[in-house]
C-alpha cells in the first residue's frame, strides 16, 4: 500500500524534475533510496526486541551466583560475595535456539541499586532469589528491596516478567514458596503504607514514588502488580550436594517461556 | 569506597588485598595479626604476576565462561612463591658481631695504646693507611676514640678534596684581600700554612720540658694589631642589610602570611607549567591517540584530575581527610583498568567517584522508621528514640518535628525531656507539646492525646528520668518515646560518659546522632569522639553506637552538602531525617543521587 501511494507521488516528481538537470534527479533518487532504508531498519530494529536480559537479584547470600554458575556450565563453584556484575549468554535447553543474557548483579546494599540503574532497562525478566532459610529473619530486607525493584519507573514501563525464585530448598528448615508468597504479600502491604508516608525527598520527588504499589483500599496481592509474577522453589546446590545437578527446573521452564 | 587502605584487621587475623583493575580480580592474603610477616607486600605482587600472566588468555578470550569454567590450578606455583618469599626474608641474616680476634683491637700491640710523649706516632699512620677512603679515616677517629689520636693525620690526605667550612673562609678572605689590598699577599700566604697546620690538629705536647710556647700560640702573629690583614669575616653588605631599597630607619608592618603561601604556590606551579607547555604539539597527539583506542590508567594520568577533584570536594565542605581517603581509593580503583574508545580520563575518575559517592550514601541497614514503629506496637513496648549531639546543632527542634511526622502518622509520642542542664530547655518542649497538641486535639485522634511531655525539672540524672519516661509510656501505652538530651562537647569526658550511660542503661532503639550541615571538619572528630565514648562505656558485648544521623540546617547551605559524606563516611550508617528549616513541616528524607549531582556540580 506504501509503494502504490508512492507512486503516483514518484510519477509527479519525476515530470517535474525531467526537463531540470539528470545530476539533480540522480541525487534526489539517491536521497530517497537512504531514507526508505533507514525507515526500514528502524522498523525492524524495533520489531526485534531489544532487551535481551534476564536479571538475578536478590539479597546478599542468596544464592544468585551459584545459581549463575549452575545454569551456565552445571557445575558447583564455591562463591564469594560479588562486588560487580558478571553477564553470559545462556542457551535454552529446547530446541528453539532462542538465548537470553543472564546477568548476576551484587546482592550487597551499597551497590544493589547502583547495579540496578545500569541494567534495569535492557531486563526482559527479573529473578529475584530469596533465601528460603533465613527468610523469616530477612523477611523486611527481602520486602523492602522488592519494594524498590517494584516501584521503579523503568520496571513498571517495560513490566518484565517477575519469577521469584526461592533459594535453598535442599536445606530442612526452608520454607515452602506458597508461605513465602503470603508474607511477601503482607510485608509489601504495609510497606506501601510506610513508604508512601515517608518524609519526601530533598528534591521535592517521593521517596515511594507518586505511583501506587496495586490497587488502593484492597489488600496487596501480586496479581495486581502489571507483570507476571510467578513463584518457584529451586535449590542451586541440588539435593545430591555439590558433586550432583541442581533442582531447578521451575526456573529453566521459566526462562525457555520468555526467551 | 574504602579501597585507600589495603588492609584490613578481623578479630586475630590481618588481611591484606591487591586490586587488579585491569582483568577485575582481588588477591587477598589473611595472615594472623601477631605475625608481622615482612614479606606480604611482595608476595601479593609475585602471585599477581604470575596468575595475571599464566591465565592471560582466559581473561582475555573467554570472559565469564573462561571463569566459570576454566579450572585454575594455582596451588604448586603459590606453595612455591610462597616458600621463595619466605627464604628471601630469611637470607639477611641478622650482622654478628665480631668476635674479639676479629677485631682491629687485638692486633694492635699494647705499646701502641701508650699515648707517649713527643714522639710522632708514625705506626699509627702506617696502621691506619690502609683504611682507604677519607670517610672511613674519619669514622676511625670515631670508633677507636681515645686509642689514638694521630688518626687525624690521614684525615688530612683526604680533607684537601672536601672544602671544610675554614677553607671556605680562607677562599673568602683570599678574595677580600684580593680586591681590596694588593699589599696583602704576604699575610694570605701565611694563614694559609697555619690552617693547614690547624687541619692537621697536631697532638698537644704538654710537656714541661719543651714549653713551646711558640707552638701554642696560634694567633696570627701578622695580624694582631694590625689593621690591613686582619681577617675580617665575610661581610656582604647586601647579604646583611638585605632590601637596598629600603628607607633607613623606618620600621615596616609584618607582612601578611597569605602573601607567602601564594607566592610558594606559584613557584610550585610554575615548574608544571613549562613542561605542559613543551608537550603542546605532542600533547594534542596524545589526547587524540588518549581518545580513540584503549590504553590502561596510570597513577600519572590520574594524579592531576584527582588533585582538581580533590580540591574541588574540600571546597564542597567535604572533611579534608575523608576527600582524601575518597580520592586514594578512587585512584586504586582505576589503577591499571583499560579505557573505552572515546572516554577522557577526567570522564573516567568523575564517573569513578561519582560511583563511590553514591555508594557512601546508600544505607546499609533499612531506613523505615514507621515500619519499626509498627513492628514495636505490635509487641506492645514503645519505640525509643534518642538524640544527642554537641550544643546548638538543633536536636529540639528537630525532635519536635519528627514528633509532628510521627502523629501526622497516627502514633502516639511521649517526649522525655532528659535535658535538664540548659536553660529553658523544659519549656521549649512544653510550648511544642501545647502547639502540637493544638494541631492535633484529642478529638480528632479518638480521644487519646496524641503527644504528651515527661518531665522532671532541671539538675536532675538524664539516665533516670528516661527509664522514668519508657516505664510510663509503657504503661500509659504510647507509640514512641522521643528522648531529648542536653548538647555537649565530643571532648567532654563527664558529659560523654553520662550520655554513654543514658544510652547503655535504657537500651534505646535508635540513636540519632545530630549533626548540622555546616560542620566541615569537625564532623569527623565529633563522630568518632562519640562513637567511641559509646563504645567505651557500655558494658555488653556488642555496644549500641550511633545508628542514624539526622542532618540539620541544611537549607542554609546552597550546595556545599559534603557535610553528608563526612558523616556517613566515617560511620556508615545511614541519614534518617534532613531538616530544612524551622517549621514543623520541614523535615526531609535523604536523596542520595541529588546530594551527589550537587557535589559534583561544578
Amino acid at each position: 500500500a506504501m509503494a502504490g501511494r508512492l507512486e503516483p507521488h514518484l510519477e509527479a516528481l519525476g515530470r517535474e524534475l525531467r526537463p531540470s538537470d539528470p545530476a539533480v534527479l540522480s541525487v534526489l533518487l539517491a536521497l530517497l533510496a537512504v531514507a526508505i532504508t533507514l525507515l526500514i531498519w528502524r522498523f525492524v530494529q524495533g520489531r526485534r526486541s531489544s532487551r535481551k536480559a534476564v536479571l538475578l537479584l536478590g539479597l546478599c547470600d542468596a544464592g544468585k551466583t551459584l545459581l549463575f554458575a549452575r545454569l551456565l556450565t552445571g557445575k558447583y563453584r564455591d562463591t564469594q560475595t560479588s562486588i560487580t556484575d558478571s553477564s553470559a549468554v545462556y542457551r535454552v535447553s529446547n530446541d528453539k535456539s532462542a538465548n537470553v543474557t543472564l546477568i548476576d548483579l551484587p546482592g550487597h546494599e551499597s551497590l544493589r541499586l547502583q547495579f540496578l540503574e545500569r541494567f534495569k532497562a535492557a531486563a526482559r525478566g527479573i529473578v529475584f532469589v530469596v533465601d528460603s532459610v533465613a527468610f523469616q529473619r530477612e523477611v523486611k530486607d527481602v520486602a523492602e528491596f522488592l519494594y524498590q525493584v517494584l516501584v521503579d519507573s523503568t520496571v513498571l514501563k517495560n513490566a518484565p516478567a517477575l519469577l521469584i525464585a526461592c533459594n535453598k530448598q535442599d536445606v530442612t528448615m526452608a520454607k515452602s514458596a506458597k508461605l513465602i508468597q503470603q508474607q511477601l504479600e503482607k510485608e509489601l502491604n504495609t510497606l506501601r503504607v510506610t513508604r508512601s508516608a515517608a518524609p519526601t525527598s530533598l528534591d521535592g520527588s517521593a521517596t515511594g514514588g507518586p505511583t501506587q504499589l496495586g490497587k488502593k483500599g484492597k489488600d496487596f496481592d501480586f496479581s495486581q502488580l502489571p507483570m507476571k509474577v510467578e513463584f518457584v522453589e529451586c535449590s542451586a546446590r541440588g539435593s545430591k550436594g555439590e558433586e550432583g545437578d541442581a533442582d531447578f527446573e521451575g526456573l529453566e521452564k521459566w526462562l525457555a517461556k520468555i526467551a | 569506597e574504602r579501597g585507600g587502605n589495603n588492609s584490613f584487621t578481623h578479630e586475630a587475623l590481618t588481611l591484606k588485598y591487591k586490586l587488579d583493575n585491569q582483568f577485575e580480580l582481588v588477591f587477598v592474603v589473611g595472615f594472623q595479626k601477631i605475625l608481622t610477616l615482612t614479606y606480604v607486600d611482595k608476595l601479593i605482587d609475585d602471585v599477581h604476576k604470575e596468575f595475571r600472566d599464566k591465565y592471560r588468555n582466559e581473561f582475555q578470550q573467554k570472559g565469564t565462561l573462561g571463569l566459570l569454567n576454566g579450572t585454575f590450578d594455582f596451588k604448586d606455583d603459590f606453595m612455591r612463591l610462597l616458600r621463595d618469599a619466605e627464604e628471601s626474608s630469611k637470607v639477611r641474616a641478622p650482622t654478628v658481631m665480631k668476635t674479639f680476634e676479629q677485631s682491629l683491637k687485638s692486633q694492635k700491640t699494647v705499646k701502641c695504646m701508650i699515648e707517649t710523649r713527643g714522639e710522632k706516632p708514625k705506626e699509627k699512620v702506617k696502621n691506619k693507611k690502609n683504611k682507604g677512603s677519607k670517610k672511613e679515616g674519619t669514622e676511625a677517629v670515631a670508633a677507636p676514640g681515645k686509642a689514638s689520636v694521630g688518626d687525624k693525620q690521614p684525615s688530612t690526605a683526604g680533607d684537601r678534596e672536601e672544602l671544610t667550612k675554614d677553607e671556605i673562609l680562607q677562599k673568602n678572605r683570599e678574595e677580600f684581600f684580593k680586591r681590596h689590598m694588593k699589599a696583602g699577599e704576604k699575610s694570605s700566604k701565611s694563614p694559609k700554612p697555619e690552617a693547614q697546620k690547624e687541619k692537621g690538629k697536631k697532638p698537644r705536647v704538654w710537656d714541661l720540658g719543651n714549653s713551646n710556647a711558640k707552638v701554642l700560640d696560634y694567633s696570627n702573629s701578622a695580624t694582631n694589631g694590625s689593621t690591613e690583614a686582619c681577617p675580617v669575616e665575610e661581610f656582604d653588605p647586601d647579604i646583611a642589610l638585605g632590601d637596598r631599597n629600603r628607607e633607613p630607619g623606618r620600621l615596616y608592618d609584618l607582612e601578611y602570611e597569605s602573601d607567602d603561601e601564594v607566592e610558594e604556590e606559584k613557584v610550585i606551579q610554575n615548574p608544571s607549567k613549562p613542561s605542559t607547555k613543551k608537550g603542546g604539539l605532542g600533547g594534542m597527539f596524545g589526547m587524540l591517540k588518549g581518545l580513540v583506542g584503549s590504553k590502561s590508567l596510570t597513577r600519572e594520568d590520574m594524579d592531576p584530575v584527582l588533585e582538581k577533584m580533590k580540591d574541588h570536594l574540600i571546597a564542597k565542605n567535604v572533611a579534608a581527610e575523608i576527600a582524601v581517603q575518597l580520592c586514594e581509593s578512587v585512584a586504586k580503583k582505576l589503577e591499571g583498568k583499560v579505557m573505552g574508545t572515546f572516554t577522557t580520563v577526567t570522564s573516567t575518575v568523575k564517573q569513578a567517584l561519582q560511583e563511590a559517592l553514591v555508594q557512601i550514601l546508600q544505607p546499609q541497614r533499612r531506613v523505615d522508621v514507621l515500619r519499626d514503629v509498627m513492628d514495636a506496637q505490635r509487641h506492645r513496648r514503645p519505640y525509643v528514640v534518642t538524640f544527642c549531639g554537641v550544643n546548638g546543632v538543633g536536636k529540639s527542634t528537630n525532635l519536635a518535628k519528627i514528633s509532628f511526622w510521627l502523629i501526622e502518622n497516627g502514633f502516639s509520642v511521649l517526649i522525655a525531656a532528659c535535658d535538664t542542664f540548659r536553660a529553658g530547655a523544659v519549656e521549649q518542649l512544653r510550648t511544642h507539646t501545647r502547639r502540637l497538641n493544638a494541631l492535633h486535639p484529642p478529638e480528632s485522634h479518638g480521644g487519646r492525646t496524641m503527644v504528651q511531655l515527661y518531665e522532671k525539672g532541671y539538675g536532675k540524672d538524664a539516665a533516670g528520668i528516661a527509664m522514668e519516661a519508657i516505664s510510663y509510656a509503657r504503661n500509659q501505652g504510647f507509640d514512641v518515646v522521643l528522648v531529648d538530651t542536653a548538647g555537649r562537647m565530643q571532648d567532654n569526658a563527664p558529659l560523654m560518659t553520662a550520655l554513654a550511660k543514658l544510652i547503655a542503661v535504657n537500651a534505646p532503639d535508635l540513636v540519632l546522632f545530630v549533626g548540622e550541615a555546616l560542620v566541615g571538619n569537625e564532623a569527623v572528630d565529633q563522630l568518632v569522639k562519640f562513637n567511641k565514648a559509646l563504645a567505651d562505656h557500655s558494658m555488653a558485648q556488642t555496644p549500641r553506637l550511633i545508628d542514624g544521623i539526622v542532618l540539620t540546617k541544611f537549607d542554609t547551605i546552597d550546595d556545599k552538602v559534603g557535610a553528608a559524606i563526612s558523616m556517613t563516611y566515617i560511620t556508615s550508617k545511614p541519614i534518617v531525617f534532613v531538616g530544612t528549616g524551622q517549621t514543623y513541616c520541614d523535615l526531609r528524607s535523604l536523596n542520595a543521587k541529588a546530594v551527589v549531582a550537587a557535589l559534583m556540580k561544578a
